[in-house]
């Protein structure tokens, strides 16, 4: 059963998603399927070349990128918030599947954690 | 009476900080009442400040530290503070306490520390997870 770990805050100012992470790895080492869905202003994890060294903290581009390698089978991304935030799909890491339906999606699992 | 369920509970959100381990708390004694049964409580992110020993409010107000372990220990319940969670926020064990080399420890009994692991058996072990969080 796939648990789908869903981030919907900024990559910086909140710790929360960094910790949601943590759960989705340990998940992928414990053999166990995961899932990740990226929403409203979580959509900004998923940017490719972030210069998280100007804030003085590590880029979690770095972390996400990895996440396949270490079996999280698929990367969600909330489609209609990628146009909020004026991103399209070659802005992001490759291997993001956009969500037009945010209802379906969370539908399809019957496992859901949203970050704290 | 319905089936009886196991459940697993998580609280993210801190004590005095947020209202979540006060909700958690109420679920987990209906939870009992109702005949259900509670496997682990798992502390993650800014939950683990219900785990301090050193948690001194307002002789008025709740002591949810108190509160919580007094359940724990009286239901005879696992709980457990992540220790990536607890070791950033400055909630440690005596085991903890020599590794680092720290002046202090203040982990509250009954809690303990321990991975996540913990909480992928809770997903594995348990029929239902259930998330009480500050912000949600």
């Amino acid at each position: 059963m796939t648990t789908l770990i869903v981030i919907d805050q900024p990559p910086y100012g909140s710790w929360a998603g960094r910790e949601a992470l943590d759960m989705t790895f340990s998940l992928a080492a414990f053999d166990q399927p995961a899932a990740m869905l990226f929403l409203g202003a979580g959509v900004n994890w998923l940017c490719k070349g972030q210069a998280a060294d100007a804030v003085g903290q590590k880029s979690v581009e770095k972390n996400l990128s990895a996440a396949t390698l270490f079996g999280v089978e698929q990367i969600l991304v909330d489609a209609r918030a990628c146009t909020q935030y004026g991103l399209e799909i070659d802005d992001l890491l490759s291997g993001t599947t956009p969500s037009e339906s945010i209802s379906e999606t969370l539908s399809q699992f019957s496992r859901v954690v949203f970050a704290g | 009476m319905p089936q009886p369920l196991s459940y697993t509970l998580v609280i993210t959100g801190a004590p005095w900080a947020t209202q979540a381990p006060q909700t958690a708390l109420s679920f987990a004694q209906a939870l009992l009442k109702a005949g259900h049964r509670i496997d682990r409580v798992f502390l993650y992110g800014d939950g683990v400040h219900l785990a301090s020993a050193l948690s001194a409010p307002p002789s008025d107000e709740q002591h949810w530290p108190r509160l919580w372990s007094e359940f724990l220990s009286g239901n005879n319940i696992t709980a457990v503070a992540c220790i990536a969670s607890a070791l950033r926020r400055g909630i440690v064990d005596e085991t903890e306490q020599a590794r680092y080399e720290l002046t202090a420890s203040n982990l509250r009994a009954p809690f303990e520390i321990a991975g996540l692991g913990e909480w992928v058996e809770g997903n594995l072990k348990s029929d239902r997870v259930l998330y009480f969080h500050g912000a949600h």
